[in-house]
């Protein structure tokens, strides 16, 4: 004990690292980060899960808040497709918090690593759906969920449009739903929602993912900090890791191809989905 | 400059210089708390016998509140700290409060009503009845 005692910064000065160098991944993947700091840090550290979920959410949030000026900046998030998706993520968020704290952790976390492992999967078989290809519909015409970006890795501006917009509301609304049952946020799903199902261009998809993250986890957030799961010491060296890391990452997207950005998404998301597969089956406690 | 730009610009703004603030009073309230500047309410040499407790074990034996009973407490380092960081949570509040009236005078209805509506469900997280649910 009173080694432990004497060592009390260890801990938080070891999170504060692993939290930069997720901090740059996350953004380049768009996923959020609590994703991974979740499993990570509930891993390799004595926190109890409370209290990484509720850094993570922060962690998450506040990685996301400081990307979110420069990716706004440079047109790689977009406002318009992000207010109203991120709305139904909000409300839908909440509803599912309610139920995964009445369902069993081993099947939320089963139910998770199957869902992330698919949806990695798919983005893996399926081709990257470039700017406005595909028809717009009346909904997406109404929001005017269209934009242009120039892309400083290729030097070509982009003119984009979204598709299928009342799946992406129902979409947004179920991956809310679930990030509320597994309490990692929904970053997870956002990329290939807006990228295979809208038809967003990769990079503003991964760019506004990051921004609804910022908007939903802020909902979220508040419920940790209310049910007094949120332990300063632990999470401010994570919130300034990823702060930091986030930072870097944000600049390393702009510099990135976009085929780079689609391997580390699959590489992030088979890594946090096999993680959470394994400890829903026992396998990995 | 496009009202596209406009309305990204604002909020790229407003995100940047809000959440500064909130980081910046997060970091400088946890350097009060790590140096010992002020008394914690849990002493940061008791955290590592008390961190890998559940929640509600943890407030049960350090006699630590929920919701909003933290309020009480600011005059510690640690709640204190908590304060800041709650500040977080209401950067993106604050945004939306700045872009609103702009979405407004541009005419932009639709999109004011959504931020409206997301305002609501940001100010009900913040307000705590939905933790009370829980």
């Amino acid at each position: 004990m009173d080694g432990v005692v004497a060592s009390w910064w260890a801990w938080p000065a070891a999170l504060f690292v692993v939290s930069f160098a997720i901090g740059v991944v996350a953004v380049v993947a768009g996923v959020g980060g609590g994703v991974l700091f979740v499993p990570i840090v509930a891993s390799f550290f004595p926190f109890h899960l409370d209290f990484v979920r509720g850094a993570g959410l922060l962690f998450a949030l506040a990685g996301t808040l400081a990307a979110g000026p420069t990716l706004l900046e440079n047109r790689m998030a977009s406002l318009r497709l992000a207010v109203p998706l991120a709305l139904s993520g909000s409300i839908a968020s909440f509803a599912g918090a309610l139920v995964g704290l009445a369902l069993p952790t081993d099947l939320v976390q089963l139910a998770l690593g199957a869902t992330v492992v698919a949806i990695a999967l798919l983005i893996w078989r399926t081709k990257d759906l470039t700017a406005g290809s595909g028809e717009t519909d009346a909904l997406g015409t109404i929001l005017r969920l269209r934009g242009r970006y120039q892309d400083p890795a290729d030097g070509l501006a982009i003119d984009w449009r979204t598709r299928r917009t009342v799946a992406g509301f129902a979409a947004f609304a179920g991956i809310g739903f679930f990030g509320g049952v597994f309490g990692l946020g929904a970053g997870f799903a956002n990329v290939p929602a807006l990228n295979l199902l809208m038809a967003a261009p990769l990079k503003v998809a991964v760019g506004t993912s990051g921004l609804i993250i910022s908007i939903v986890n802020s909902s979220a957030a508040w419920v940790y900090i209310h049910r007094g799961a949120l332990l300063p010491a632990l999470a401010v060296p994570a919130i300034l890791g990823v702060m930091l890391g986030s930072r870097l990452g944000a600049r390393l997207l702009t510099r990135t191809p976009a085929s780079v950005v689609r391997r580390m998404v699959i590489a992030v998301m088979l890594l946090a989905g096999g993680r959470a597969l394994l400890r829903g089956l026992g396998a990995w406690s | 400059m496009s009202r596209e730009e406009l309305i990204q610009r604002t909020y790229a703004r407003w995100l940047e210089a809000a959440s500064g603030l909130a980081f910046g009073a997060a970091l400088l309230a946890f350097v009060v708390y790590a140096s010992g500047l002020l008394p914690a309410f849990v002493p940061l040499e008791e955290l590592p016998a008390l961190w890998h407790l559940s929640a509600d074990e943890y407030r049960a034996r350090s006699g630590a509140p929920a919701r909003w009973g933290w309020l009480e407490l600011l005059a510690f380092s640690d709640y204190l700290s908590l304060a800041c960081i709650a500040l977080i949570g209401l950067v993106t509040l604050l945004c939306y409060l700045a872009i609103l009236p702009l979405l407004l005078r541009l005419g932009e209805r639709l999109q004011a009503a959504l931020a409206t509506a997301q305002l609501l469900v940001l100010l009900l997280a913040a307000s705590g009845l939905l933790a009370g649910a829980h």
